[in-house]
């Protein structure tokens, strides 16, 4: 495999989204050429610190406005029911 | 709510609700709601970077989703509905605000710089802080919109590629080639902030 080739195919190898035999070439390649090495290293920690993002909540009030707006359409939608409890 | 109902609900699956809210049982589709909407909350800050974009976001999926849940033909889950129903609103947000975009077909670009250092060994932990944070959305905000959803969905959300192309409406291909292209874009960014450090590390050493 050329380092073109092997960059290409980064992503689907990080992803271990590939043939077995590709896989133990890009193995190879990335072993000895020290160029493509460092771009399997950076991608896959570039990866790695995004999965690491935190979780998001919602801001306060974000439900109860969120419900009422819905409360608001289904008013408009079906004229004659009532307001869901929440 | 009455208790005992609330909790027969949280009880069902997605598909039995979705078919009580088809059949105008508005509890139903609040349970719905209460399920998916911090996750929706969280997909569509990640994709538009601000809280008040992201409530707008979450409000226009789950009206939407309210509007056309009788349409829904179950072809695919319920999450894969609503997180495609996100990721069009988000897009059509960021377009409003002409997001600085590229045509993704001319963005063949050589992505990679002609020389990396390598600044990847070195525990996840130790290396993010607040700069790094702030560098890493930097790097999301500058994608392309087309190339930010991928990303977002595949990298932050880790959905699998087969589900994103799902919500996207793409090919299980065009999902990969625009996943790559983003990572390297993101990857750079990060890349140059690094480079940029270590020198400032070095010149730093050299006065001593």
């Amino acid at each position: 495999m050329t380092c073109k080739e092997v960059l290409d195919a980064l992503s689907d190898y990080l992803d271990a989204d590939m043939k077995e035999e590709v896989v133990t070439e890009m193995r190879r390649h990335i072993g000895v050429c020290s160029d493509c090495r460092a771009e399997f290293d950076t991608l896959s920690m570039t990866i790695k610190l995004y999965k690491h993002e935190s979780a998001t909540s919602m801001p306060d009030g974000c439900h109860d406005r969120l419900v009422k707006i819905l409360e608001i359409e289904k008013l408009k939608l079906k004229p004659g029911s009532t307001k869901t409890e929440s | 709510m009455n208790p005992r109902i609330e909790e027969a609900l949280t009880t069902l699956g997605d598909e039995v609700l979705v078919r009580k809210a088809q059949e105008d049982d508005d509890r139903a589709f609040g349970e719905l709601v209460s399920r998916y909407e911090t996750k929706v909350y969280s997909l569509a800050l990640k994709m538009v970077r601000n809280p008040e974009d992201a409530e707008d976001v979450l409000q226009d999926t789950f009206l939407r989703a309210y509007r056309g849940i009788k349409s829904f033909k179950g072809n695919s889950t319920f999450s894969t509905w609503i997180y495609r129903i996100t990721a069009n609103s988000a897009l059509m947000r960021l377009r409003k605000k002409q997001l600085p975009t590229v045509s993704i077909e001319d963005a063949d670009e050589r992505e990679a710089p002609v020389s990396i250092a390598d600044w990847s060994p070195g525990p996840v932990d130790q290396l993010l802080n607040q700069e790094l944070q702030q560098v890493m959305d930097e790097a999301i905000e500058a994608l392309p919109a087309e190339f930010r959803q991928v990303f977002v969905l595949r990298d932050i959300e880790e959905i699998s590629n087969a589900e994103v192309a799902e919500i996207l409406d793409l090919s299980v291909a065009a999902v990969k080639s625009r996943l790559h292209r983003a990572r390297l874009k993101v990857r750079n960014r990060l890349a140059a902030y690094f480079n940029e450090n270590q020198k400032q590390k070095r010149a730093m050493g050299a006065q001593r």
